[in-house]
């Protein structure tokens, strides 16, 4: 019932959407009403998403499983889609001021609104339907219509360097989710030959997790692993990803590195979670630090000598999802939550950080930072977003990754020292490097040849609720949050 | 026990595979590559069919069905239209790799796949079980091979396609997924291939031109 009405809710708004285009607005050549007319569209699927899930979490005893147990709602799930729907949310709320001034602007064109509009509801419902799915298949394939929607969400603003970046992503991460599909091949075949009945279910793995042969499924793991870490950005697989954050629109920038990202490290708790149960994860728990590891030493030496705002901020997401890995590499209950909370943390000061960031390029045409003189007079919110969320992702002490980063990097410390002082060393460089190019370039005397552009207030407006959610989350762990957490890593059997 | 001569017909299958994937990392012309791609894929159904001849399992004949449908009449179709209106008929230029060292190094891959999973199967060497899944796993690889190796996108898809067949042969050797499962992947690899034809041909064309394909694109996605 419940994923029904997701799915309607989607439906409904797209028959509405169809029939006002075709009728009311057929002819229609003034841009901004049919601009705000998809936008307050988006705005009510994102309002009703949350309702449903807020309802859906009061209500239902969880998990709740459906479909022919293809679908399934667990407190992780329900934890990763509200992420997810408060940052769609956001973005819609952002894109309406946002949106109007690419239009203003002629980046985007009126005809390819409706593309624009279309891709992003609609990657909003596959998104919500990933988290929710029970069998490992329907999530690989939802997983890589993210891809396919998310490429059509960079080439909207029709530019080469645009179409060229969704290409490289395209085909990058299908590529490597191809290998994905032989893992999941293997670990149906390991199911078979264990239970006697082929599973692709989360749910049933879970039960035969701990006879389930180690070495077969550490193979089915490292093929799925392949796939699941590019549509993360994990190094060596994240070579699309500063380009596709650079060329997107800023409410889509926000949107892949707040929620898209998340969708293959969720694949990889649940995999690991079957392994937890299982002999082999001591050899997975040594693939995941690796590939961790290897991602914060690429992402550190990679922020050094950025000048793009927007590619700086894509790496630093590469860098806080080797973190992750290493957080759900040790495998223990304490560093599972930390890194739920990391998850959370991480969205939330990616999405400020892409929305001010999406300001400072409608004021001054470019992303690159030698470009942006005089900033605190131009766009002072904007800056401040810059630089809270740079302190925020750093882990400075009052923002709330300061806790899980101190977190990870103890049990990290219990499990090898001489990695802890590499992880910390790297760490050092990545915020030297934000604080240097930050200082740099927002500190630059201008001539002010140019004129504050105004803001349209919906534009302002995520950024101040998520400053106060950055430091509201700090508050509300000590206040029921880490009661909710502690609910999910027990529901993963740890 | 399986008929011997579905085994020899099988690996004669499997022998043919291999020298299409060999001929689609040195083909220089596309109509000639989209034609050896519609070739392998049709072998993939022969092997298909002489599986489901053998088991006689339902999901082996529809996947016959379903691979001659969609991947010797539908794919090829539209690449090929994809080649007419972007005027592009040859991909001679190699990046990283010329097409000899490239098939130097697919030889070495498959010698690695086959040692490793003789190691972790545990079967025996004459298993056709086992030999399929090396000669699929193999496949994914020489297909990711041409992905490297060549600079267009539209021979980048057909590297793409080649690693999807290979992949499909190691599920059809090593455990049938269920058939809804294979419809879902076939048909987004149908979108992938679409949206890789649309964006290449976005490359070379003017911003206008790209908007009126994207809107395009916008119907495929209405219907």
């Amino acid at each position: 019932m419940i994923f029904l009405a997701y799915l309607i809710c989607g439906l409904l708004l797209l028959g509405i959407a169809a029939v006002v285009l075709k009728w009311r607005l057929k002819g229609e050549t003034a841009a901004a009403s049919k601009s705000s007319f998809l936008n307050n569209l988006t705005l009510a699927h994102a309002a009703a998403y949350l309702v449903i899930t807020g309802l859906a979490i009061i209500r239902l005893p969880l998990p709740v499983l459906a479909f022919n147990n293809y679908l399934f709602m667990d407190p992780l799930a329900i934890y990763e889609v509200l992420i997810a729907e408060i940052i769609f949310f956001l973005a819609a709320v952002y894109g309406r001021g946002y949106i109007k001034n690419l239009l203003e602007r002629r980046v985007i064109k009126v005809e390819s609104l409706e593309l624009f509009y279309g891709s992003f509801n609609l990657l909003m419902v596959i998104m919500v339907f990933t988290f929710f799915s029970n069998n490992l298949a329907l999530f690989w394939i939802l997983l890589e219509l993210t891809t396919i929607l998310s490429a059509v969400l960079i080439v909207t603003l029709s530019d080469r360097a645009n179409v060229i970046a969704a290409l490289k992503y395209v085909f990058i991460a299908s590529t490597a989710m191809l290998f994905s599909v032989i893992g999941l091949i293997l670990l149906f075949a390991t199911a078979k030959q264990t239970s006697g009945i082929g599973t692709l279910n989360w749910t049933e793995l879970m039960l035969i997790a701990n006879s389930l042969p180690p070495s077969l499924f550490i193979f089915a793991f490292v093929f799925c692993f392949i796939g699941f870490a590019s549509k993360s950005g994990i190094v060596p697989f994240h070579t699309w990803l500063p380009q596709a954050y650079a060329k997107a629109p800023s409410m889509v920038s926000a949107v892949f590195s707040a929620v898209l990202i998340n969708g293959g490290i969720y694949g990889i708790i649940r995999l690991y979670s079957i392994a937890h149960q299982n002999s082999c994860w001591h050899t997975i728990t040594v693939i995941l630090i690796v590939f961790g590891v290897l991602s914060i030493a690429v992402a550190a030496f990679s922020m050094l000598p950025r000048t793009n705002l927007k590619k700086l901020i894509g790496f630093s997401s590469i860098e806080h999802m080797g973190l992750v890995l290493i957080g759900v590499g040790l495998g223990t209950a304490v560093t599972l939550f930390w890194t739920l909370f990391h998850i959370l943390a991480h969205s939330l000061s990616k999405a400020l950080l892409f929305f001010s960031a999406g300001i400072l390029k409608n004021q001054y045409e470019s992303s690159y930072l030698q470009d942006m003189a005089a900033a605190f007079k131009l766009q002072p919110l904007a800056t401040w977003g810059v630089i809270i969320g740079a302190l925020a992702v750093v882990g400075m002490p009052p923002f709330p990754i300061f806790f899980s980063k101190l977190f990870i990097l103890v049990q990290l410390g219990n499990f090898s020292l001489p990695v802890l002082i590499v992880v910390l060393v790297l760490l050092l460089i990545v915020a030297a490097a934000l604080a240097y190019l930050l200082i740099n370039s927002l500190t630059q005397p201008g001539e002010n040849t140019l004129k504050p552009y105004r803001i349209d207030w919906t534009m302002k407006l995520p950024i101040q609720v998520l400053f106060v959610a950055i430091i509201g989350i700090t508050v509300y762990l000590a206040f029921g949050l880490s009661g909710i957490l502690n609910t999910i890593t027990a529901s993963l059997g740890y | 026990m399986m008929n011997p001569i579905s085994i020899i017909l099988i690996k004669v299958l499997f022998v043919f595979i291999l020298g299409t994937a060999a001929l689609i990392i040195m083909q220089k012309s596309l109509r000639s590559l989209f034609s050896i791609y519609a070739i392998q894929s049709l072998l993939m159904a022969f092997v298909s069919l002489v599986l489901f001849k053998e088991t006689g399992s339902f999901v082996l004949l529809a996947l016959a069905v379903l691979t001659v449908v969609t991947k010797v009449i539908i794919i090829p179709y539209m690449l090929n239209r994809v080649r007419k209106d972007s005027g592009i008929h040859h991909d001679a230029e190699f990046r990283y790799l010329t097409p000899v060292s490239a098939i130097i190094i697919g030889m070495a891959l498959i010698f690695v796949i086959y040692s490793s999973f003789l190691r972790v199967f545990q079967l025996s060497q004459d298993n056709l079980f086992f030999l399929g899944s090396v000669i699929g796993v193999s496949l994914a690889m020489l297909g990711m091979l041409v992905i490297f190796s060549r600079k267009k996108i539209v021979t980048k898809a057909v590297g793409y396609l080649m690693m999807e067949n290979g992949v499909l042969l190691f599920g059809v050797f090593i455990a049938e997924l269920p058939f809804i499962i294979e419809l879902f992947i076939i048909v987004d690899l149908v979108i992938f291939i679409l949206l890789a034809a649309v964006l290449s041909m976005g490359i070379d064309s003017t911003e206008e031109d790209l908007t009126r394909k994207l809107n395009n694109l916008t119907k495929w996605f209405k219907q």
